[in-house]
């Protein structure tokens, strides 16, 4: 019980996540289904359809927005700030801040993390590694977007009697823009109000809001 | 990392996938084969189904519609592109697009000319 609570958090997002991926594929098979029987060719099982290209698009068309959102949010607030934002660290601490701010080398504590307290790539690597991970993540979240984005792409113009192009026609192509530009705006205006509305707005009791009393100037505080 | 896992193994099984190229080839040529034998019944078996129920005029039976057309020696096959569950192959008199249904490769047009980027121009088409 005590570790369900205490990671309560990620469990209920690992069940949604798994419902809602559960429910695209369920979705998105039907709907494939609706558009075969329209074209006059047969249906496709749920295995056939999860592990094709058109479901692998667009998968990973939405994860790697996602992923360059957060990516983009943790590496910009270093150096950029907000003012009133509980986003935002205080004004005066843009940048990667001091060892000591940072418990580095020989500001660590006993029980910092063992890359915390040695010098040189291992603790460049760990004092980047959110950032380098998520950036990675989205980096082959769309090279994927853009294989299967490919695929699917050719499947489509064959079935229009058209020629298939390549990889690298693919990707300069409206269609793997279109997909990309129109998840990353939507994921950058999510952004932009949350750092925008939260200075003003609050929810009582959670980290990603200022405490309700706190005032609309205050920066880097979360309640 | 694990979610840096399953993307490569999306990425993967989507590149990784060998593709038959030889099948939607042979169909293909066995298309070309039974109308150079003049086996136009034999052809129309290998349309996909929608294919075949358009190319007859009224009146007409498919094989009779095949026979009209004339098409030239099919030839050897230059290229296949598979995509799913549909391949382009060429061959050196013509370019025909095939389907995958649960019984193999059908044929769904053929005589087809190109016409730039925009769909080929095909004698038998759905």
């Amino acid at each position: 019980m005590r570790w369900l609570k205490e990671n309560s958090l990620s469990l209920a997002f690992l069940i949604m996540f798994l419902l809602a991926v559960g429910g695209q594929a369920v979705a998105g098979m039907m709907q494939f289904n609706d558009q075969q029987a329209a074209e006059g060719s047969e249906p496709v099982s749920l295995l056939q359809y999860v592990t094709s290209s058109s479901f692998a698009v667009d998968v990973a068309e939405n994860w790697q927005s996602e992923y360059l959102q957060f990516f983009l949010f943790i590496v910009l607030t270093v150096w950029l700030v907000q003012k009133g934002s509980p986003e935002s660290k205080e004004l005066d601490k843009a940048g990667a801040e001091s060892d000591e701010d940072q418990q580095i080398g020989p500001y660590a504590d006993e029980d910092s993390p063992a890359w915390a307290k040695v010098k040189g790539i291992r603790l460049w690597l760990f004092s980047n590694s959110l950032g380098l991970v998520m950036g990675a993540i989205f980096l082959l979240s769309w090279l994927a977007q853009s294989v299967a984005g490919q695929a699917a792409y050719n499947a489509e113009r064959l079935g229009d009697l058209r020629d298939p192009v390549s990889w690298g026609a693919y990707v300069t192509s409206p269609e793997f823009w279109n997909r990309s530009l129109q998840n990353w705006q939507s994921e950058l205006l999510a952004v932009l109000s949350m750092v925008v509305l939260a200075i003003y707005l609050r929810q009582r009791g959670s980290p990603e809001s200022k405490p309700v009393g706190a005032a609309h100037s205050s920066t880097g505080v979360e309640g | 990392m694990r979610m840096a896992f399953v993307v490569l193994m999306l990425t993967l099984t989507t590149v990784g996938c060998a593709v038959d190229t030889a099948s939607p080839a042979r169909a293909a040529e066995r298309f070309h084969a039974a109308l150079a034998a003049h086996q136009e019944e034999a052809a129309c078996a290998m349309l996909a189904r929608k294919t075949a129920d358009k190319l007859p005029d009224p009146g007409q039976s498919c094989a009779d519609a095949l026979r009209e057309l004339r098409f030239g020696p099919g030839g050897q096959v230059t290229s296949v592109a598979v995509w799913g569950e549909d391949a382009q192959v060429r061959l050196a008199g013509d370019t025909l697009f095939l389907h995958r249904f649960t019984d193999g490769w059908r044929i769904r047009a053929a005589g087809c000319e190109p016409m730039g980027d925009l769909p080929y121009d095909c004698e038998v088409d759905d």
